[in-house]
């Protein structure tokens, strides 16, 4: 174990791919106490998925990925916060619709692409281990730039998950507040396809906070749980990614996994025996 | 004279032909502690939610605090108002202690740069309903009754000069309703503050409350403390099929200071 551990902390590989993966995991960690905050679960699945045709648009146009498809990600997501309001469609079909819509668009996009050849399997399931300096820049970017929000509206998002209508009426600009919110999640599905794909991002945007939501008292707590969640499920992913050549993304969310799995058991078993003590 | 805390005229709501709310017009001043009763579907929810700034009227006029409330003061103006809603039934089990429920009223809650003794703020509100033992309790742990008393505490916090009360005692017991209702009328003589509350019960609350209006999509009645409400104005609000019955001293659970009430 321990020359395991030697061995993964001197590869150059994943030297090089640590910080990003440990910003990423920060990252999405801060976001994913908001995201499950306002259940924002499936939007996170839409916006990922749809950020396909973002991608294919890129691949096709022969322009860099990562900024167009960050453009893409963020149009989705705020078409999907304006949706249901003007057009009296619900959040869920309203998702699912451009959910389906782009991922299409994006197969076709990306099929008859000529010019580029294009790794599918890495868009689709990630692979922060082929991270590239230009990359690294548009994540540090995004990154900071998510976190730097966060900082500053996390006490907003707070007030309107829990009272939407006290929000508004003590003078919060709810819609707009929540446009951000939305554009943001955006920007973290982008952050998060380089590690995760398009497939898995999800898992990295809804299971730190829900390993936290269960030890959680406060909601200072959460986030801080949420964060060392993710950083151990990531880390432990990528050991597990270095020793047994599994691809990273689905490592890292399987590491989450088991976390999970491990966090609710234990509650389950703790509810169970207060029930026992209660009636005893 | 005292200052105009609320200000409308000829407001009114919804389509010309059906209107929920039609050509209502209030002063209300500061220190006085209004009740709005009225049947289901009057339109008293409205009003306190145009009030609270949440719904655009059609037409007619609000002042608050002298001032015009516009898309444009809003923002300033709303700062001065507590509101406490009944439309608790979809909000998320968030993992947070009472006194982080209470902060959310703060004013300056979501600018946390520009904060100023939040704490001691949070323990006063909420000793004022009694629950500064619970500060630290989850208050996903509440009963609904505390829950109420905390949210309470919550809208107290900014010390508004306006509170909006939507039915504020639907989860409350009647030794905790009448303790809300003493100490709203504690806070508009000592304070200033005014309250504007939204109540079935009208036998309640008319020993605590300095007016009382009737509405029915109009205001039939504004009836000041000791005045009884005419038979007339009930059956205007809740039809013909009501019995108006005369309670006095001898009746068994009554107030006596109630005086006549409807039954339905």
């Amino acid at each position: 174990m321990v020359e395991l551990l030697t061995d993964f902390i001197a590869s150059p590989v994943m030297q090089a791919s640590l910080l990003p993966a440990l910003l990423i995991a920060v990252v999405t960690a801060s976001m994913s106490v908001m995201v499950m905050a306002h259940r924002l679960s499936f939007l996170t699945v839409g916006v990922s998925h749809a950020s396909l045709a973002g991608l294919g648009l890129a691949v096709s146009l022969s322009l860099p990925l990562l900024p167009v498809a960050t453009v893409f990600a963020v149009v989705i997501a705020l078409l999907l916060a304006l949706m249901p309001e003007r057009q009296g469609i619900s959040e869920d079909a309203g998702t699912g619709i451009l959910f389906a819509g782009s991922m299409a668009l994006g197969i076709v996009l990306i099929s008859t692409a000529t010019t580029t050849r294009v790794d599918l399997f890495g868009l689709l399931f990630g692979n922060i281990l082929t991270v590239s300096a230009e990359e690294k820049i548009w994540l540090y970017f995004l990154g900071g730039l998510i976190l730097v929000a966060m900082l500053l509206a996390s006490r907003a998002w707070w007030s309107i998950a829990f009272d939407a209508v006290t929000a508004e009426a003590s003078g919060l600009p709810v819609g707009l507040l929540r446009m951000l919110l939305y554009g943001l999640v955006g920007l973290t599905v982008i952050l998060c396809v380089k590690l995760a794909g398009i497939v898995l991002t999800a898992g990295l945007l809804v299971l730190p906070a829900a390993c936290a939501w269960l030890w959680g008292r406060s909601l200072a707590g959460l986030w801080l749980l949420s964060v060392l969640f993710s950083i151990t499920g990531t880390l432990a992913g990528l050991i597990w990614s270095y020793a047994y050549e599994w691809p990273s993304g689905a490592s890292v969310v399987l590491a989450l996994c088991v976390i999970f799995t491990a966090s609710w058991l234990f509650n389950w078993g703790r509810t169970w025996g207060n029930q026992n003590d209660n009636k005893g | 004279m005292a200052q105009s805390i609320v200000n409308i005229s000829h407001l009114s709501f919804g389509p010309a032909n059906k209107p929920v709310l039609d050509n209502i017009s209030l002063n209300v001043e500061a220190g006085h502690f209004m009740g709005i009763v009225g049947p289901n579907g009057a339109g008293k929810s409205t009003l306190i939610n145009i009030i609270a700034g949440l719904i655009q009227p059609d037409g007619g006029h609000i002042d608050l605090m002298g001032e015009c409330l516009t898309r444009f003061s809003r923002h300033r103006l709303l700062k001065q108002i507590g509101f406490l809603h009944q439309l608790h039934d979809h909000q998320p089990r968030l993992p947070m202690r009472v006194r982080d429920v209470v902060a959310m009223g703060l004013a300056n809650y979501a600018t946390p740069w520009k904060r100023t003794n939040e704490q001691q703020s949070i323990m006063d509100a909420l000793a004022l309903v009694d629950m500064a033992e619970l500060a630290n309790r989850d208050f996903r742990q509440l009963s609904g009754g505390q829950r109420q008393r905390v949210r309470l505490a919550r809208a107290l916090v900014k010390k508004p000069k306006l509170l909006l009360l939507d039915e504020p005692s639907a989860a409350l017991d009647s030794v905790s309703q009448d303790r809300l209702f003493r100490l709203l009328r504690k806070l508009c003589d000592e304070t200033g503050m005014c309250a504007i509350m939204v109540e079935h019960d009208i036998a309640a609350i008319s020993s605590h409350v300095d007016s009382v209006a009737c509405l029915n999509r109009q205001i039939h009645h504004h009836a000041m403390k000791g005045e009884n409400i005419p038979d007339d104005v009930w059956r205007a609000m809740y039809g013909d099929h009501i019995q108006i019955v005369a309670h006095d001293a001898g009746c068994i659970g009554c107030h006596p200071e109630t005086g006549a009430h409807h039954h339905g």
